[in-house]
């Protein structure tokens, strides 16, 4: 099981998905491109726990954070 | 009695302010409690910080990170906004810099993101974002 976590004002919104499931990778991946071309940030993390950020979809990731694009405050 | 009377009432306007005062310390417990979005921030940040800054944060409501590009100490405190400081080589804040999600995100969201963004991305992070003088 994977999940993509996107943080939203409700504080994040989680989506679990099978990873031996065609269909629920599909659905992850487009909603994986839907979210990073509506400029939110992919991050995953290494086995050392160290945040990656990422461009692709990546199907072996076990979880995926989104977060909105950054603007100065 | 009048005197009676007086007893009377004394004692009921004794327990209505007695239990006024319950009330108000139950409405403002209700009011100053975490918020459940709030919680949930905090535990997401909280399982994305590493060991060292986990104890940190518990600590002291802060935490710090290194620049990816630069390899400068900034500190992250427990706000949703204006909360990053640039640290000198004795650790002490000399710059803030203010840059956050473009979306009304809880505290721990927001730092998070300002984490992420500092560890991974430290430039771009910083080209959004405005300075200002810490105090």
């Amino acid at each position: 099981m994977a999940t993509q976590i996107v943080m939203d004002r409700n504080g994040d919104t989680r989506h679990n998905f099978d990873v031996t499931d065609a269909k629920a990778m599909l659905k992850a991946e487009r909603r994986f491109k839907a979210l990073t071309g509506a400029g939110f940030t992919a991050a995953t993390r290494t086995a050392g726990e160290e945040p990656v950020v990422t461009r692709t979809f990546d199907p072996t990731a076990e979880e995926t954070l989104f977060f909105p694009r950054l603007v100065g405050g | 009695m009048f005197v009676t009377l007086l007893h009377v009432a004394d004692d009921q306007l004794r327990r209505l302010l007695a239990a006024c005062s319950r009330w108000a310390r139950a409405f403002r417990d209700w009011y100053q409690r975490p918020s459940t979005v709030e919680f949930r921030g905090r535990k997401l940040l909280r399982e994305w910080l590493s060991a060292e800054q986990l104890a940190q944060y518990d600590a002291h409501d802060y935490f710090e990170v290194t620049g990816c590009h630069t390899g400068k100490r900034y500190r992250i405190s427990h706000a949703g906004g204006a909360n990053v400081y640039e640290l000198d080589d004795a650790g002490r804040p000399h710059a803030g810099w203010c840059f956050v999600p473009n979306d009304h995100l809880v505290a721990g969201d927001v730092m998070l993101a300002q984490k992420i963004a500092l560890e991974t991305d430290e430039r771009s992070a910083l080209a959004v974002a405005n300075n200002f003088m810490p105090r």
